[in-house]
């Protein structure tokens, strides 16, 4: 390396270096802190207290753990499915030269550029027992007495999962569009000439092409899955009697209501090790795939 | 003449330094945090005029919303850097003072005279033989009523000697089907799991939720009698609506939006009733009625105080008590205290301006009568989270009471619930 190469490595160096402290200092850090205090009883203003694996126990045994483990895995059942399901049949709709379909796109494309909680508010408005639109529509249809969407134990997780279905799947759906773009068309033109139906062609032809984007958006889909937030503290503030607390919310509650900085950095470790596994998981199946 | 240039440049710059030391030496910044940006602004008169009469005295204040507030505060408590005074509340006190991070003024506050201050918003702040914090004002639920329904169904108002039993059958008359469709449209009551709703009725029959030296959930029998009372309004006597019947609404609205002639909560809540409803809506207020285990001797009352604390890192003590005295006595105004928020100051809360005889509720000397009684809450370290509260609402206490009330849990089992958790949560303490 001549002088002028040191040179310009120690620029570079420079350069990089307020990035590199900030991501030190604001990210690392934290993270490694996170790992310390979540063997520790710590409400911030106190002196942490070792307590061994005491939050890790709590957080995965506890009645209340247990049941935040469980809504965690109930909203995720029901979230990736309906979230990939409906971003891939809505990029097969959307993915056609017929006029007005750039409008469409953006329609299914809005919810998810606009603010969560604004959509989980005007959500609530539509929720709500007596006056809600959804009830109201329910009852014209003499179809069942008004439903308590938020406040009944059994369809209140349901009804935040539906949220943010409904929030997220113009995103899918354009990871699945671009994904679409990127198949060969003379594949699905010998297989009309074949004689193929719609159906076959999905099966036989875009699904199998579309296989690593799938595996994309399952991935995405279960890692936003586990962070659910801003939908839990806007539509239930996780009720009914925690009916609807994820770990995400769980943690928020932990940390910045309760101040249990131990349950709440053990519990960010556990939903690190599950996000961390479904991503090995989904790259080693990637590569047996390819 | 490039050297002499440079020696007068840094010679300059050393005196500005020096004359910039100088002036921020003679003058002392006295930082203030409080949770409310509305309350600071009426504050800031007080504070300018605290500033008058104290040259060299700066007060930096900063204000947020309590969401973000605790845990700034709780943050700058870490580091070492709280704010020398800063707003305390009755919910977390308990906690802070266990923790060393709010300074024993017990002294100063033996400099006062105590018959000047409301006797239970200080007692609050009694804690370990000290005094950790003094109140600016103080907060009690109380019994919320429309007058204008209770004229049209020629009852009474309530009054404060009322019993469960007064109370009950003015709802069961309040409570009206017009439509015949099965759902009332106008319910006697309005209640939920909060504990600004529940626990009222619980010291007002004598009841407590927690053991004597609060280390532990225990509901006596006259507090299950009031969980039992009040849980029946919704599921046995059907004059309160079910709470999920009321999603969509704001807690607070119900009452004002005329859906529910009475209603039990914090006093604070008369500003809001008069913002949601107008000036025009007509209401009153009472005690909260006495359950059958009490006499009107031994009825205690729900109220508890915002104070102000001193950071025990502060360097200046007392110029930090001097401003919770201008702030909390005499140097208060009235126009501070919103609806029935009141002044922990009598001369202010007693005067004719916080009654407020011009505005409804006409009888604000009710919420006084409270406070010159006997008082209780039931605030411990980690309330929040066995009680259900705030971002926690749906769950703990609250939670529970809620299933009862929505008619899905028996209260055995419910309080059997709360109390394995609450219990769990307070042995950590």
């Amino acid at each position: 390396m001549n002088a002028v190469q040191r040179h310009h490595l120690r620029i570079a160096w420079w350069m990089i270096l307020p990035c590199t402290v900030g991501l030190l200092c604001f990210r690392l850090f934290p993270i490694l802190a996170s790992f310390l205090i979540s063997f520790s009883d710590w409400n911030i203003i106190g002196i942490p207290k070792f307590v061994g694996l005491d939050n890790y126990v709590e957080a995965l045994t506890s009645p209340l753990g247990v049941k935040v483990l469980l809504n965690t895995v109930q909203y995720a059942a029901v979230y990736v499915p309906l979230a990939t399901i409906l971003g891939f049949s809505l990029a097969l709709l959307v993915d056609t030269g017929i006029r007005g379909v750039v409008f469409f796109r953006t329609l299914y494309f809005l919810p998810f550029i606009t603010a969560t909680v604004a959509v989980a508010i005007s959500w609530k408005w539509m929720f709500a027992t007596r006056f809600g639109i959804l009830n109201a529509f329910l009852s014209w249809l003499h179809l069942s007495d008004p439903i308590a969407w938020l406040s009944n134990p059994n369809v209140a997780l349901f009804s935040v999962t539906v949220v943010m279905v409904w929030k997220d799947t113009g995103f899918y759906m354009v990871l699945f569009l671009a994904g679409l773009q990127t198949i060969d068309r003379t594949l699905i033109e010998a297989a009309k000439l074949d004689g193929a139906n719609r159906f076959a062609i999905v099966k036989d032809i875009i699904l199998p092409q579309l296989a690593p984007m799938t595996f994309f958006v399952v991935l995405i889909a279960m890692i936003n899955s586990a962070k659910t937030f801003e939908a839990t503290i806007s539509l239930t503030n996780g009720g009914p009697n925690n009916a609807s607390t994820t770990l995400g919310y769980a943690i928020y509650q932990n940390a910045f209501v309760h101040f249990d900085m131990g349950l709440a950095s053990a519990q960010s470790w556990v939903l690190c090790l599950v996000v961390g596994g479904i991503s090995l998981l989904h790259y080693r199946l990637q590569q047996r795939k390819s | 003449m490039k050297k002499l240039l440079k020696i007068c440049a840094a010679l300059s710059l050393s005196s500005a330094i020096l004359v910039g030391q100088v002036f921020a030496q003679s003058e002392s910044v006295l930082k203030y945090m409080v949770w409310s940006d509305s309350e600071l602004e009426r504050e800031r008169p007080m504070i300018a005029a605290f500033e008058a009469a104290n040259p060299g005295v700066k007060v930096e204040s900063s204000a947020m919303p309590p969401k973000d507030y605790w845990p700034r505060l709780s943050a700058l408590a870490a580091a070492g850097d709280l704010p020398d005074v800063f707003w305390m509340s009755s919910g977390f006190i308990q906690s802070w003072q266990a923790d060393g991070q709010i300074d024993n003024i017990g002294d100063k506050v033996a400099g006062i005279n105590e018959a000047d201050w409301y006797g239970g918003a200080i007692s609050v702040a009694r804690l370990a033989g000290g005094v950790y914090s003094f109140p600016k004002n103080w907060v009690a639920p109380v019994l919320y009523y429309n007058t204008q329904m209770f004229d049209e169904a020629g009852l009474e108002y309530p009054n404060s000697n009322w019993r469960y039993d007064d109370f009950l059958k003015a709802a069961k008359a309040l409570t009206k089907d017009t439509n015949n469709d099965g759902t009332p449209d106008q319910y006697g009551y309005w209640v939920y799991g909060r504990y600004a709703h529940i626990e009222p009725w619980v010291f007002r029959n004598g009841g407590n939720l927690l053991n004597k030296d609060r280390t532990k959930l225990a509901p006596d029998a006259a507090a299950m009698e009031a969980l039992q009372f009040v849980t029946d309004l919704a599921n046995v006597h059907g004059v309160a609506p079910k709470p999920e019947l009321m999603d969509g609404i704001r807690q607070q609205d119900v009452f004002p939006m005329g859906m529910a002639a009475m209603w039990v909560d914090g006093s604070w809540n008369i500003d809001g009733v008069r913002k949601t409803a107008g000036p025009d809506f007509s209401f009153g207020i009472a005690q909260v009625p006495m359950g059958p285990s009490v006499n009107k001797n031994n009825a205690v009352g729900y109220a508890w105080s915002d104070m102000m604390a001193v950071a025990p890192t502060t360097k200046q003590r007392d110029l930090s008590w001097k401003f919770i005295e201008h702030m909390t006595g005499s140097g208060n105004k009235v126009e501070n205290f919103g609806g029935g928020k009141v002044p922990a100051y009598r001369p202010i809360a007693e005067s004719d301006a916080w009654l407020e005889r011009d505005k409804f509720p006409k009888n604000k000397e009710v919420i006084l009568e409270i406070g010159l009684g006997q008082t209780t809450t039931s605030f411990t370290p980690n309330w929040s989270k066995w009680r259900g509260y705030a971002a926690s609402a749906g769950g703990g206490m609250n939670g529970e009471l809620d299933k009862v009330l929505n008619g899905r849990k028996s209260l055995q089992d419910a309080v059997d619930s709360f109390v394995e958790y609450g219990n769990s949560v307070l042995s950590s303490n």
